[in-house]
């Protein structure tokens, strides 16, 4: 696998985590729970962000593995 | 009238006269906190015992004395709420049976409690050695409460400098095949949700005996048919393994790249990404 999947992986992964901890806030019936979670969204955004930016570079590049 | 033909009218009323008692004692009758109160238990009863095939009491006899005992217990019930001296003369106070470690035999020889029935109280307790125990108090209703000393007190995560997620009561939501609508409405979900889930793990509503959902919207089945295997809910699980995973690959990447910008974006993120594992483990252990 190139680095360039690789860092793709990531971000996936890093968008699908997201995706559960958002869940998770929608049918936690806890308060702090809620809270704990609804901390962790921006962080995970920022890293999101970071390597959405990586991507983009790394494809700048090395244009062949253009695409997602 | 024959005399069975009265012994069944007394019997069907005092069973209920007998259940409106026993509803209106309520459930601390059940708990008997005290001699008196358990012995108006059993005077009560047979008082209606004899009532109710004694035919050749008189109704009015028997009822007035079911009365009596009805209404003065009841008077002085209440009257133990409104205030401590006559709820410690009615009640009585706990004795001390072991303070500070050591044993109080004045207060033993008090209740009339013998060495030996103290260590059986104790280890109904599950205290073998009185030498585990710090303080233990006979209670009206004659119980042995025990306080074990710290350091024979079961760990506890506060002990242990653990940080766990709060615990919610779970809804049952499927009792018996059938979708409990106010259970499911306090866990904030609703029906469609529920055949989501259902669908997820392949099995219909009339195939669930019990469906139980925790404190973070999580499914948990017992089906009628014990052969079939229900997966339990492993999001959770699943979603703490992919943080970490995702973690341990950017510091991968920090490692392996030689652009320096890059190198610091991925230490930073990898960091970032440790500190919100750290955050949201407690709530994704079970």
């Amino acid at each position: 696998m190139t680095v360039d999947s690789q860092v793709k992986q990531s971000l996936a992964s890093v968008k699908s985590i997201q995706s559960s901890i958002s869940s998770l806030t929608a049918r936690s019936q806890d308060k702090q729970a809620i809270e704990i979670f609804q901390q962790a969204l921006p962080i995970l955004d920022e890293i999101k962000n970071d390597l959405q930016q990586r991507v983009g570079q790394l494809e700048h590049e090395e244009e062949q593995y253009k695409g997602f | 009238m024959p005399e069975w033909g009265n012994i069944l009218i007394r019997s069907i009323s005092l069973v209920v006269i007998v259940f409106i008692v026993a509803k209106i004692f309520g459930k601390k009758q059940l708990a008997q906190l005290s001699v008196f109160e358990y012995m108006v238990g059993i005077v009560i009863a047979m008082i209606a015992a004899n009532l109710s095939i004694g035919y050749n009491i008189p109704v009015a006899h028997g009822l007035l004395g079911l009365m009596t005992w009805f209404f003065i217990p009841l008077a002085l019930s209440f009257l133990a709420i409104k205030s401590k001296p006559v709820r410690d003369f009615i009640r009585g106070k706990g004795t001390v049976f072991i303070k500070d470690g050591k044993v109080m035999e004045d207060n033993l020889k008090k209740e009339q409690f013998s060495s030996d029935e103290l260590l059986q109280k104790l280890r109904k307790k599950n205290v073998f050695q009185v030498a585990d125990v710090e303080f233990a108090v006979l209670e009206a209703d004659g119980d042995l409460s025990v306080l074990p000393k710290k350091q024979k007190q079961p760990l506890t995560p506060k002990d242990m400098g653990v940080t766990v997620a709060p615990i919610k009561e779970p809804q049952t939501v499927v009792m018996d095949g059938k979708v409990m609508y106010e259970p499911l409405a306090t866990a904030g979900l609703n029906k469609n949700w529920l055949e989501t889930e259902l669908d997820k793990l392949g099995v219909s509503i009339e195939n669930v005996y019990l469906a139980q959902v925790d404190g973070y919207g999580q499914l948990n089945i017992d089906l009628f048919d014990d052969q079939l295997q229900t997966p339990s809910p492993q999001e959770k699980a699943l979603l703490l393994a992919t943080m970490k995973k995702t973690q341990a690959d950017l510091e991968l990447f920090a490692l392996n790249t030689e652009n320096k910008t890059a190198k610091q974006m991925y230490t930073k993120d990898s960091q970032q990404l440790q500190q919100v594992i750290d955050l949201v483990k407690p709530f994704l252990s079970d």
